[in-house]
């Protein structure tokens, strides 16, 4: 039976303490202009890999990105798609979380919202009618 | 440069899944044994019950359609979705494979009945649909009393079995 | 005066909305072959859907946000999935039903083929969701439905014998060419044709779209409290037309031409041009419904940008999915199998989806991050948990019924 080894201390930081599984994942992520973007389907960190031994001393894991797209499949059913794979929304771009997730930024140049410009752009476009306002 | 190095180790294996033999073989046995259950009394008696049904449909309709109730295109809707019931029971008699003697005259009695049904049926949907030779109104109403009739008789005598 | 006629209008469009073709097909069905003995389910189904429809009206104005918005964040990526899965099959199938039944209803208007009006009614459809705003959509098919009332005049004006009707309602029992198997199988379809599963998405979903508040639940209350049971009268009204025409010469209903029968020989052509009318007006409005239904679940899930409220480039995935759901539906339809079928096939299945659709509303009812105050009173939840326990033997008693009695034949 091994010791526990005391963790190292928490970065010292200012704000609110979340919860990832309560207050980040599944949430609704909308963009600055109030338009959804997508829904929180994993969430990426950086630190050490696992399967690793941590050395005394290792910052603890960092939240770097949202996660959306195809890597719902693997968080349901388990595996790990390659890190080229992943369709991240950074962390530096939320601006707040409640109850949605906002973000700081415009959806329009992010690479969660690459399906739904190619289908604007390719298909609902192209049908008469696409971009009237039903207003 | 990776983020992260890359996983090293054994993949791990998929988890074993137990054999579900003996659920599809309990499901298949059940089926086989409901389904086999139908013999040829019962589909003969399910088949008079739906002709007398769409029999009795054609009747209302034409009786609706000579009081002027109906439009012509409801009444004919109505009798091509009657048709279409008599042609689907006589398919699942004519299905049928008799086993003793007394079952195969029932079948050719019952296939001969129904028949008279839908020679009665598209009688009446010729009426309604109209044109030169097309027989009376009266006449489909007439030919399709006699097929009630036969249909009654053929029903008695099964559920006399 | 504004505000009266507004809630008459609500109530109008309520009671107009809720026949759909299963309703249509299950009650005439259920009146030529038992009469009046399973009117006692209407009603359950009736107070049942009430409940529910509350519920999400509630979720929506209160926390802004639509049913399956908030059944992923409540219950996670797993359990939304399966629910999510099962919702969007079986309103697949509805949206075919409703089609295959608008089809069938312009066929008995015009002697044109059903299987020809199918591309027609799937392009209107579409056009609608494409172009038309929310909230007129929504009132003139609920309003144009509202002449299904025809039934129920026809149904006067055959002079039936009400005591005898009223005894089969009150004293329900099996009939003698019947078997209680049957009894018990239909009795679930009627169930699941009255609590449509896609009902409440919608509901919920077109609260959101409307842009309901709190101050707008007053108005959502009355509409189902009052419209709702109104609307389940005309469900009775159907079968009891059937139940006074069609049982005693022995017909049993198969496809949608006997089902207006009745109404003919009551209220004659006029009455045949108004359950016309109310036919297509029923069934289009409810393709609508489940066709939207069926992009609001997938859209809420994946959290897409969705809305009617929002210009079509805005959101594309939403109405793409729905021109998919369109085309899988004509496709179905296409193969030529009976809509009578899928129909009745349908509200059985819905029967079966109930407890993965309901469960989840039940729970984010009860919380109050997301309801605030306004979250289920102790009654609402007492009753809520007795429908619960109904809808779960319900679903559960499904298949083996389906199995035994041969889909009821």
């Amino acid at each position: 039976m091994t010791t526990a080894r005391a963790l190292a201390p928490p970065p010292p930081l200012a704000g609110r303490l979340l919860d990832a599984q309560l207050h980040l994942l599944d949430r609704q992520v909308m963009d600055n202009d109030g338009v959804p973007v997508t829904t929180v389907d994993d969430l990426e960190l950086s630190g050490p890999a696992l399967d690793v031994e941590l050395a005394p001393g290792t910052p603890a894991p960092v939240l770097t990105a949202l996660l959306t797209g195809p890597v719902l499949g693997t968080r349901i059913f388990g595996g790990r798609p390659p890190s080229s794979r992943l369709v991240r929304i950074p962390w530096e771009d939320v601006a707040e979380v409640g109850v949605v997730l906002k973000l700081g930024v415009g959806g329009g140049n992010l690479d969660a919202t690459w399906v739904e410009r190619w289908i604007r752009d390719k298909i609902i476009a192209r049908i008469p009618g696409g971009r009237h306002d039903p207003r | 440069m990776l983020r992260r190095p890359a996983l090293t180790g054994p993949a791990t294996d998929l988890p074993r899944r137990k054999p579900h033999r003996w659920g599809v073989l309990a499901a298949g046995l059940a089926l086989a044994v409901l389904s086999g259950c139908s013999g040829t009394g019962s589909t003969i008696s399910t088949a008079v019950e739906d002709s007398t049904s769409a029999i009795a449909t054609a009747r209302l309709a034409l009786s609706l359609d000579s009081a002027g109730k109906l439009t012509r295109a409801a009444t004919s809707t109505a009798l091509d979705d009657a048709l279409k019931e008599l042609a689907t029971s006589r398919n699942s008699v004519l299905k049928l494979s008799p086993a003793s003697e007394g079952d195969r005259q029932s079948v050719q009695e019952a296939l001969s009945v129904l028949d008279g049904c839908a020679a009665a049926m598209t009688t009446a949907r010729d009426a309604v649909a109209g044109g030169e030779r097309a027989p009376s109104l009266s006449d489909g109403g007439q030919q399709l009393s006699e097929a009630a009739d036969r249909l009654s008789q053929l029903g008695a005598k099964d559920g006399g079995k | 005066m504004k505000r009266l006629l507004g809630v008459a209008l609500g109530i109008l469009t309520a009671i107009g909305g809720f026949v759909d073709i299963g309703d249509l097909v299950t009650n005439a069905v259920v009146g030529s072959r038992f009469g009046m003995s399973l009117v006692w389910v209407v009603v359950v189904g009736v107070v049942g859907i009430c409940l529910f429809a509350n519920m999400s009206g509630r979720v929506a104005a209160a926390s802004g946000r639509a049913t399956f918005e908030v059944i992923r964040e409540r219950l996670g990526a797993r359990a939304g999935l399966a629910n999510l899965s099962a919702s969007f099959l079986i309103n697949l199938m509805t949206v075919t039903a409703e089609i295959g039944g608008v089809a069938l209803a312009l066929q008995l208007a015009s002697s044109v083929h059903y299987l020809l009006w199918i591309p027609v009614a799937a392009l209107a459809v579409w056009l609608v969701v494409w172009r038309i705003k929310f909230s007129i959509m929504e009132n003139v098919t609920g309003l144009l439905g509202l002449t299904l009332i025809v039934f129920a005049v026809a149904l006067f004006l055959l002079k039936p014998d009400w005591g005898n009707l009223a005894g089969q309602a009150l004293a329900p029992a099996v009939p003698a060419e019947e078997t209680a198997t049957t009894y018990w199988y239909y009795a679930i379809a009627l169930f699941g044709a009255a609590m449509t599963p896609y009902e409440v998405f919608f509901f919920s979903s077109g609260a959101v779209e409307e842009g309901w508040s709190i101050k707008d639940l007053v108005q959502s209350r009355i509409n189902v409290l009052v419209g709702f049971p109104l609307g389940g009268l005309l469900s009775v009204a159907i079968a009891g037309c059937a139940a006074v025409v069609l049982l005693p010469a022995g017909i049993a209903v198969t496809s949608l031409s006997q089902v207006i029968l009745p109404v003919a020989e009551g209220a004659g052509k006029v009455g045949l041009a108004f359950v016309l009318v109310g036919l297509v007006a029923a069934t289009f409005g409810a393709a609508l419904e489940t066709t939207l239904s069926s992009g609001y679940t997938l859209a809420q899930f994946f959290g897409w940008s969705w809305g009617k409220f929002r210009r079509p480039a805005q959101a594309a995935r939403f109405h793409l999915a729905m021109i998919i759901c369109l085309f899988v539906g004509l496709a179905v339809l296409a193969t030529g199998v009976d809509p009578v079928l899928v129909t009745e096939y349908s509200v059985v299945f819905s029967a079966i989806a109930l407890p993965l659709t309901y469960l989840p509303i039940l729970i984010v009812a009860n919380d109050p991050q997301y309801m605030g105050g306004h979250v289920n009173g102790r009654p609402v939840n007492v009753l809520a948990m007795a429908y619960l326990v109904v809808i779960l033997v319900a679903s559960l008693a499904a298949i083996p019924l389906m199995i035994v009695t041969g889909a009821g034949s």
